[in-house]
């Protein structure tokens, strides 16, 4: 009972952070909202897979998508920074 | 036991300050790790934040900082108790090498937050509820109010500074 209290509450600011990411209109600011949605996303991959071997997916998917934002702001950053 | 709707808001608030009293203590308001982390708080300052907290909020988007373990420790306490949250502590860590980042922040915030909520999963706390919780945590600094957020960090980093 208690983790399908925890899993609705993942859940639905997965769904709050994705729908506010794709709203705000400046590239920057839609990643602290995607990070947001990948916390969830990660909670929700252990919530629902309860086995000791999915920390390691949970760990492997939030690094991944940590990695690819640090690559988006970063390469966006250097592009701008030589126009 | 309390019950699940008062365990997660004390759960929240404990990882709350956890994670923004290690991240601060390990300087991360100061400077961005990475370009990106830099242009995320310039963003924000011109948006009507503070620059330190919008450079903490870019940091915590581009590498895995003490809330990242904060949120894994969890994860591995509830699939495997303590040693599933030292075991997450360790991959912290390596995401950290990964990200290009000393890693002290993620794995001392894993390591701190595993024994944290090994503590009061004794006392009788379910520990999904501090996964809940860490979620609510960062709800709450990365995807309310960005300007409010990164002033009331800036506020916290001027007593430390």
């Amino acid at each position: 009972m208690a983790a399908l209290i925890a899993l609705y509450v993942c859940g639905l600011i997965a769904l709050f952070a994705a729908i506010r990411t794709v709203v705000e209109p400046e590239p920057y600011r839609k990643l602290p909202y995607l990070n947001v949605m990948n916390f969830a996303i990660a909670g929700l991959i252990v919530l629902i897979l309860a086995h000791p071997l999915s920390i390691l997916a949970a760990a492997a998917y939030f690094v991944g998508s940590t990695l690819e934002a640090n690559a988006i702001a970063s390469t966006r950053a250097a592009v701008m920074e030589n126009d | 036991m309390l019950a699940d709707f008062i365990q997660i808001p004390i759960a929240a608030a404990l990882c709350w300050i956890l994670f923004v009293a290690v991240d601060i203590v390990f300087r991360l308001p100061e400077k961005g790790g990475v370009k990106g982390a830099t242009a995320i708080g310039r963003k924000i300052e011109e948006d009507g934040g503070a620059l330190a907290g919008g450079t903490m909020m870019g940091n915590i988007v581009s590498s895995p900082d003490a809330s990242a373990g904060t949120l894994l420790a969890a994860c591995g306490v509830y699939v495997a108790g303590l040693p599933g949250g030292l075991a997450a502590a360790v991959l912290v860590f390596i995401g950290n090498r990964i990200c290009h980042d000393p890693g002290s922040a993620g794995t001392t915030g894993a390591v701190l937050a595993s024994v944290m909520i090994s503590g009061f999963v004794v006392l009788g706390f379910a520990p999904e509820n501090f996964i809940a919780g860490m979620v609510i945590a960062i709800l709450t600094i990365q995807g309310l109010s960005h300007p409010h957020a990164s002033r009331l960090l800036a506020r916290i980093w001027g007593w430390r500074h």
